[in-house]
């Protein structure tokens, strides 16, 4: 079929970029060029009022970032944000994605519960936890202080030493289901008669698990930790809207961006360091974990 | 399958499911609790509402006007005067006095339309263009197409908060900010970009799955390249593309970085999540309103999700949600 290029090769072709037009202007005018804008903005002072010219500034925004400690308070919060719930989604996942492999009563209306936390708006139901998290009526903060695990007075939500670990929380509760279903679904297709053979030659439930099932999730588990290390790390709505003292990075560069006084050059430097920073690990995991 | 011989691990298998249904239905359970309750309810104990009532809903829908809304700020003052009294009876004495007024002070049904308009609409042109897109580049042989599929593949890993500032910027210079018709137009082009990468992957993803025999069979009979795509593919391919839809219609219904960035000073134009948001950090903020808010928020979405549920849960496998 790959003879030279006849008159009906060229009439696909012409229509495959007409088709494809569209997407290309879409993609290219309002995502790729704002990526390139964003570094080119970066070395301005940004004004806010259209009439006013930006003003070249050079490196300066980088070195008032790199040189706010504030900043890399924001980065060590982020890594440790994006690597708690990185790995705590993946556990959680892994061991829901087990037991709901298994056979029981009540399995097809459990498996259609799990998957709320991950389908409701975050909208919908950051205000429920935020009630659950109230301090001294909220319930589940009576629960926990009448067994004495806490004190009922803390607040969780709006003490920005807290509100941390109920952001990690938060976080993990509502992306589980996404790694569970991506697993139970690779579960699913290993062959059983892999099961049987080893039953045979005698391992037990953990030999079964730790060499055969932990080998054939390898790369699905590699590929979810990838997928949400990637949109932790970028994440905002989830984190600001259930507490806004979490100090994340998005965080930082909103704020910087857009309340009070908009430093949007300082935002831009902080936003092109971190796509920097991201692609940089995303090659070398892609290399090293998944071997692509 | 749940072991057949030791009773006590089944036991112990069983803990376990109870305890991830409650980990899991919690602030659920709580949020529908307390939509079904009047707002001096709100903190009491237990999770079984003592005085289940449906009138949160009535107000929230516009069937009932709360007594709040039906005060002027003075007439808030003489409220606290009367607290005490069962609500009925307060209702009275307001109606006696005259102090109602007019104005919503949770217009909630304004941000459900604005939210419905801008989320229904803009995936609507996000899967028109994606339908034709994810043709080109799954089906159609011309130079460039690999470099273009790798492209929104990469494109699917930017976050929002690197394309703000640059995004907001590109508005303004455009002229497409400075009032409310113009941020709400400007938000409705954004979340078109949003969407789209994903629902070219997936859709790419499906169209290969289609045999190719089928689409040259109709070419045979006649049909044009263009005519296939509307007789053959988009007929064969309507779950993914129903289930596309509503990706991109979730998405655009969550979002709240630009939607913030855009039309926070227009609440005319205000969407669910930043005019929840707002409400939840001003005086109008009650808890009972909040969780019946929040539960007529998340019907649409749970209902369509139910519907399409062995579609969806399998596109959230193959193509993964950009979020």
């Amino acid at each position: 079929m790959q003879a030279k290029a006849g008159p009906l090769e060229k009439k696909e072709a012409s229509l495959g970029w007409k088709l494809i037009l569209p997407t290309v202007i879409i993609i290219g005018g309002l995502i790729i060029y704002p990526v390139i804008y964003n570094i080119y903005l970066s070395f301005f002072e940004v004004s806010i009022s259209p009439g006013k010219p930006n003003i070249f500034v050079g490196a300066e925004n980088y070195v008032s970032v790199i040189t706010d400690p504030g900043f890399w308070r924001s980065f060590g919060i982020t890594i440790l944000f994006t690597f708690l719930t990185v790995a705590g989604g993946i556990i959680l996942g892994l061991g829901v994605a087990l037991m709901m492999n298994r056979k029981f009563i009540g399995r097809t209306i459990v498996r259609a519960l799990i998957l709320l936390p991950y389908i409701t708006p975050v909208i919908a139901i950051v205000f429920a936890w935020k009630y659950a998290f109230l301090p001294i009526d909220g319930p589940l903060v009576r629960s926990l202080s009448s067994i004495g695990l806490m004190d009922p007075g803390v607040d969780l939500i709006n003490d920005p030493n807290n509100a941390f670990w109920v952001v990690t929380f938060f976080n993990i509760w509502r992306n589980f289901p996404f790694v569970y279903l991506m697993i139970l679904s690779r579960l699913q297709s290993i062959s059983k008669t892999y099961y049987e053979a080893a039953e045979i030659d005698g391992a037990g439930d953990w030999a079964k698990f730790r060499f055969i099932t932990l080998p054939e999730l390898y790369f699905v588990i590699g590929s979810v930790a990838l997928l949400r290390g990637i949109w932790n790390f970028y994440k905002f709505d989830e984190v600001y809207l259930m507490s806004k003292f979490a100090g994340t990075l998005p965080i930082y560069i909103y704020e910087k961006a857009f309340i009070g006084v908009p430093q949007q050059g300082v935002a831009a430097s902080i936003a092109t360091l971190l796509f920097v920073v991201m692609m940089i690990l995303i090659g070398y995991y892609v290399k090293k974990v998944l071997k692509w | 399958m749940v072991g057949k011989k030791r009773p006590l691990k089944t036991i112990g298998f069983y803990l376990l499911v109870i305890a991830l249904v409650i980990f899991v239905g919690y602030p659920f359970a709580w949020m529908l609790s307390i939509s079904f309750r009047y707002d001096s309810d709100a903190f009491d104990h237990g999770i079984i509402p003592k005085r289940p009532t449906l009138t949160q809903y009535k107000q929230l829908l516009g069937f009932e006007q709360s007594l709040r809304d039906q005060l002027s700020t003075e007439a808030e003052q003489f409220l606290k005067l009367i607290e005490d009294l069962p609500e009925e009876q307060q209702k009275e004495i307001v109606k006696e006095k005259g102090l109602l007024k007019t104005e919503s002070s949770f217009p909630f049904i304004r941000f459900f339309r604005n939210s419905l308009f801008l989320a229904g609409l803009s995936a609507l042109v996000t899967l028109i263009v994606a339908v034709l897109g994810a043709y080109s580049f799954s089906r159609l042989r011309y130079k460039g197409r690999g470099f273009i599929q790798r492209g929104v593949l990469i494109v699917y890993l930017f976050g929002g908060t690197i394309l703000a500032v640059p995004l907001y910027q590109i508005f303004v210079k455009a002229g497409l900010t400075g009032n409310g018709p113009k941020s709400f137009f400007a938000l409705f082009i954004i979340y078109i970009v949003q969407t789209l990468p994903v629902s070219l992957y997936m859709l790419g993803n499906y169209f290969r799955t289609i045999p190719y025999s089928i689409e040259e069979a109709a070419i045979i009979d006649g049909c044009s390249r263009l005519q296939t795509i509307f007789r053959i593919v988009i007929p064969l391919s309507l779950p993914a593309i129903v289930t596309v839809y509503i990706y991109a219609f979730m998405i655009a219904w969550n979002e709240y970085l630009f939607v913030s960035i855009f039309i926070r000073p227009y609440p005319a134009f205000y969407t669910l999540p930043i005019g929840l948001n707002e409400l939840f950090y001003s005086e109008h903020a009650i808890w009972g309103k909040m969780m019946t808010a929040s539960v007529l928020t998340a019907v649409p979405i749970i209902i369509m999700f139910t519907v399409m549920e062995k579609y969806l849960t399998s596109g959230l496998t193959v193509g993964a949600v950009k979020e």
